[in-house]
């Protein structure tokens, strides 16, 4: 038998109740409230931006109760936020696999505000991609680009498939006017992250660095301040030297030291390769700690 | 039931007529025997033409207006069209999936189609006018443009569950069915 409109129509209306089990509505900014997800037990995400405060945060169940919840941690970067409440409260979501998008497949944008019911809004994968980076300098895994509308108060809500599992947090402010996901990996990453430290921690070299080539075959980046006491400064870097390579890795542009200082880098020594008056030579460097903002 | 999409959507569109007043156009959809209902801002008071799907075009006068819920109910003599099915939207779930019939932009029964976003009033804190966020509606994920305002909502087995009435946050807002029953029902009595 042919699928029918209503059958589709009651899959949809299925899928939506199933993944709205683990939305919660989350009041941390004044008037309207955002939207989380029960991401693990005890443990609601939602988008950093939509949080501003960090006291007196509640969320409102599915149930309609609503509780006190502590913020546990954010990073501005992935615009991802972790708040604590009391666990066993609710079911925690149910995961999918994000890297099977394709464009064309369908989706829907969960939410929920205060005392109302699961809110949905449907539509479409445009496009994938691999790795990149916010505007505001987090490693995200995967580019999911959707058609779906992010109604005033679905940010910090999941995407989720027609089978109802969550495939991520969409954002409505990484890459306005288009509907970001933030996927489930990165997700995953920055949760326990936040939660063992409150922030995610960023390598920091101490250095200012532009590209330079000396031929056609090769370029470094050309190191144009030092911060005193940093971690290139304590490596022995002096404005005007080139690194060509960082860790074993070709260097050419900044985007490549900001990728290898995204990672579980802090603490490390890397080897740097560096042409100082016209002579290659190699350093140890410790990569430090980037300094936070007060927000 | 199984009803393939261009059926559900055929059957609405028989219901759906042109109202034009002065300047203005908008939607409006069967109710009964020689009875329109559209918007109170696309019809205000007075005579009104409605556009038959046919073509016909027809005079006829406003029987009351409800300036508030933004409803206006026309006696269209010698209408002859079935009314529309209608749906309790307070049974419908988010997700289920809607579509709009009317005449966005001046393009003659155009469908748009989308899902159910909520039903009821609009949270606190969201866009739009506050005596509006109150009020109950039929809030769909998808696209209204001038011209839909007095329009159907309509369900997947192309039942009635709102009127087109307006935007507020790029969400489709309808007057629910049962409000619209309701001051009918008032005015009869």
């Amino acid at each position: 038998m042919p699928a029918t409109l209503s059958t589709f129509s009651d899959q949809l209306a299925d899928a939506v109740e199933r993944g709205a089990k683990s939305v919660v509505s989350v009041h941390a900014r004044p008037r309207l409230p955002s939207t989380g997800v029960h991401w693990r037990d005890g443990v609601i995400v939602t988008t950093e931006a939509t949080v501003r405060r960090d006291e007196n945060i509640t969320v409102t169940l599915p149930d309609g109760r609503r509780i006190p919840a502590e913020l546990k941690g954010r990073d501005a970067g992935t615009d991802l936020a972790v708040l604590a409440i009391p666990a066993g409260q609710l079911p925690a979501a149910t995961l999918g696999d994000p890297t099977a998008l394709r464009p064309g497949h369908l989706v829907l944008a969960l939410g929920r505000s205060g005392d109302s019911g699961a809110r949905a809004a449907f539509g479409a994968v445009s496009a994938t991609g691999g790795k990149w980076r916010s505007w505001k300098g987090g490693e995200i895994d995967l580019w999911i680009q959707s058609d779906l509308t992010i109604y005033p108060g679905l940010g910090g809500g999941p995407l989720v498939s027609p089978d109802a599992t969550i495939l991520g947090i969409n954002s409505g402010g990484l890459s306005r006017p288009l509907a970001t996901t933030i996927p489930v990996s990165t997700v995953e990453r920055v949760v326990t992250q936040l939660l063992a430290k409150g922030y995610v921690a960023r390598g920091w070299l101490g250095a200012a660095m532009q590209p330079v080539r000396f031929s056609d075959q090769q370029g470094g980046l050309v190191i144009l301040s030092v911060e005193p006491d940093g971690p290139a400064a304590l490596a022995g870097l002096m404005v005007g030297d080139v690194i060509i390579s960082l860790d074993g890795h070709a260097i050419e542009h900044p985007d490549q030291v900001l990728e290898l200082l995204g990672g579980d880098v802090v603490g490390r020594t890397l080897k740097v390769e560096l042409v100082r008056g016209g002579k290659q030579e190699r350093v140890d460097l410790l990569v430090g700690e980037r300094p936070r903002r007060a927000r | 039931m199984n009803t393939a999409p261009y059926e559900a959507a055929a059957w609405v569109k028989d219901c759906v007529v042109e109202v034009r007043q002065g300047a203005g156009a908008g939607s409006g959809l069967t109710w009964a025997f020689d009875v329109v209902v559209t918007n109170a801002h696309v019809a205000r008071t007075g005579k009104v033409d409605v556009r038959l799907p046919n073509g016909e075009v027809r005079e006829a006068w406003v029987r009351f207006a409800d300036r508030e819920r933004d409803i206006a109910v026309l006696e269209v003599p010698r209408l002859g069209l079935p009314a529309v099915m209608r749906r309790d939207p307070a049974e419908l779930r988010p997700g289920e999936v809607l579509f709009a019939i009317g005449h966005p932009l001046g393009v003659r029964h155009a469908m748009s189609s989308g899902i159910l976003h909520a039903v009821g009033p609009l949270p606190d804190g969201f866009p739009g006018p506050p005596q509006l966020r109150r009020l109950p509606w039929v809030q769909a994920d998808l696209r209204l443009a001038p011209g839909n305002s007095g329009g159907p909502i309509a369900d997947a087995e192309g039942r009635v569950v709102g009127v087109s009435t307006m935007i507020a946050g790029g969400l489709a807002l309808a007057v629910p069915i049962t409000a619209v029953e309701a001051l009918v029902r008032a005015r009869a009595a």
